[in-house]
């Protein structure tokens, strides 16, 4: 595993604009100045950063494609990124699936292949995965950012092989005032922040963890 | 002046024609005759008043993403998938009151519920009919579906086109959706175990762009809070 590798998948594109988030602001634009700022962010902070998109191409990847760009890579941490106008404050994802020992194949077993589902293949990485979201959510907390953390089945977090999480952005509610809208530039600063914060936590853990090869 | 040929001609013609139409009618009256008296005249059953019954709906929460037993006084059919049916659509229904916390456009939402015991093998493709073993089903790449329980059903959820497309789209507001549909599953039909959406009769990658409808999900209690 490479600690320093963090891949970033901006979700929809192309064809596929995701959730309209008002005044006719499609989700793949968001997504994707959310990433550019993440990346800049993290990068700043020392990691290498891969992303599953640059641009808004015609073809974009599918989700299956992404999976395997992500699971190429041995990164430390693989950020689904998505936004909706739904709910508030920043919704933390890990995959529905049921965790799997981390440590299953012991040094007095015989080593057998056996092949890992692609359905199921996030399942090894389930535990540091929820490691991963608590992070998220610890420093969601100290950036004063709402959070919701959860389990959904969403592409293609089940499909990767590293320790994943979905980030989904909803409008920041003010009490007592309007709510921030997604788009807001500081606002997605302040999430990129978090989460860089967040991965640089993740990263000194996965330093004294057991992590799978 | 009319040749005589052809004023023999016009008249066969025409009782040619009135004997045919004779035959039709005759023929008419018999297949009425025919369909009257295989007609069940007896009465419909007379409408029975069906008692209330409380009902469990798993209701969402956009605010902060949780779902909530509620309980609700509903008069349902006695069939089970008429049941199921109707529970499902009347919770959709639940958020499509004003001030819903999880508010969903009204329309139609459940098409139908069909409940399948398990376990469920898949169709056999093969080339010698014959053979026609579970095992053989895996052999195509799709497992066979195993109840957890003995008797444990699964569900198929078929939705409509247009709920799905009109959707609030994003990973919190589908997955409550689909949260809120397991729960109140769960709390209502102990047989059911698992559950497999359709859209319009058809195998559809997500509800609206994020939550996957690509899998068998398991019924379980979804209550957070």
């Amino acid at each position: 595993m490479n600690r320093n590798l963090v891949v970033l998948d901006p979700a929809h594109g192309g064809p596929d604009a995701g959730a309209s988030l008002g005044d006719h602001i499609p989700e793949k634009y968001t997504t994707l100045a959310l990433a550019t700022r993440l990346r800049t962010a993290l990068t700043a902070a020392g990691f290498t950063v891969i992303a599953t998109r640059e641009g808004d191409s015609a073809d974009p990847l599918t989700a299956d494609q992404r999976a395997e760009m992500a699971n190429r890579t041995q990164a430390v941490a693989c950020i689904v990124l998505h936004a909706t106008t739904i709910g508030s404050g920043v919704h933390v994802y890990t995959s529905t699936l049921q965790p799997m020992p981390e440590d299953a194949a012991t040094a007095d077993s015989p080593r057998v292949f056996v092949p890992t589902p692609w359905e199921t293949a996030q399942a090894r990485f389930v535990g540091q995965s929820l490691r991963l979201s608590d992070d998220v959510k610890n420093a969601l907390a100290t950036g004063n950012l709402p959070s919701i953390v959860g389990r959904a089945a969403v592409r293609p977090l089940d499909n990767v092989m590293c320790p994943a999480v979905a980030i989904e952005i909803a409008p920041l509610l003010v009490e007592g005032g309007n709510p921030t809208p997604v788009t807001d530039a500081d606002y997605q600063q302040r999430v990129a922040n978090a989460l860089t914060a967040a991965l640089k936590t993740w990263r000194t853990h996965a330093d004294s963890r057991t992590v799978p090869q | 002046m009319i040749p005589r040929y052809q004023r023999v001609l016009f008249w066969i013609l025409a009782i040619a024609s009135i004997l045919m139409a004779l035959f039709l009618l005759h023929g008419c009256e018999q297949a009425r005759e025919k369909l009257t008296r295989h007609r069940d005249e007896t009465p419909l059953a007379a409408p029975v008043a069906t008692a209330s019954e409380t009902v469990h709906l798993a209701l969402a929460d956009d605010a902060d993403g949780s779902i909530k037993i509620a309980d609700r006084e509903l008069a349902l059919p006695s069939e089970t998938t008429a049941r199921a049916r109707a529970l499902l659509s009347r919770l959709i229904a639940e958020y499509t009151y004003k001030n819903s916390a999880h508010p969903i456009e009204s329309g139609p939402a459940i098409d139908d519920v069909f409940l399948l015991d398990l376990p469920l093998h898949p169709p056999v493709a093969t080339r010698n009919s014959s053979v026609k073993s579970p095992e053989a089903g895996s052999a195509t790449g799709n497992p066979a579906v195993e109840p957890h329980t003995p008797g444990g059903q699964l569900a198929v959820v078929n939705l409509h086109g247009a709920f799905a497309d009109h959707h609030p789209s994003g990973i919190e507001p589908e997955m409550l959706t689909i949260q809120s549909i397991l729960g109140t599953l769960y709390a209502n039909f102990p047989r059911i175990e698992q559950v497999r959406f359709l859209v319009d009769g058809k195998p559809r990658d997500t509800l609206n762009g994020h939550a996957d409808l690509n899998r068998i999900y398991a019924v379980a209690n979804t209550t957070t809070r």
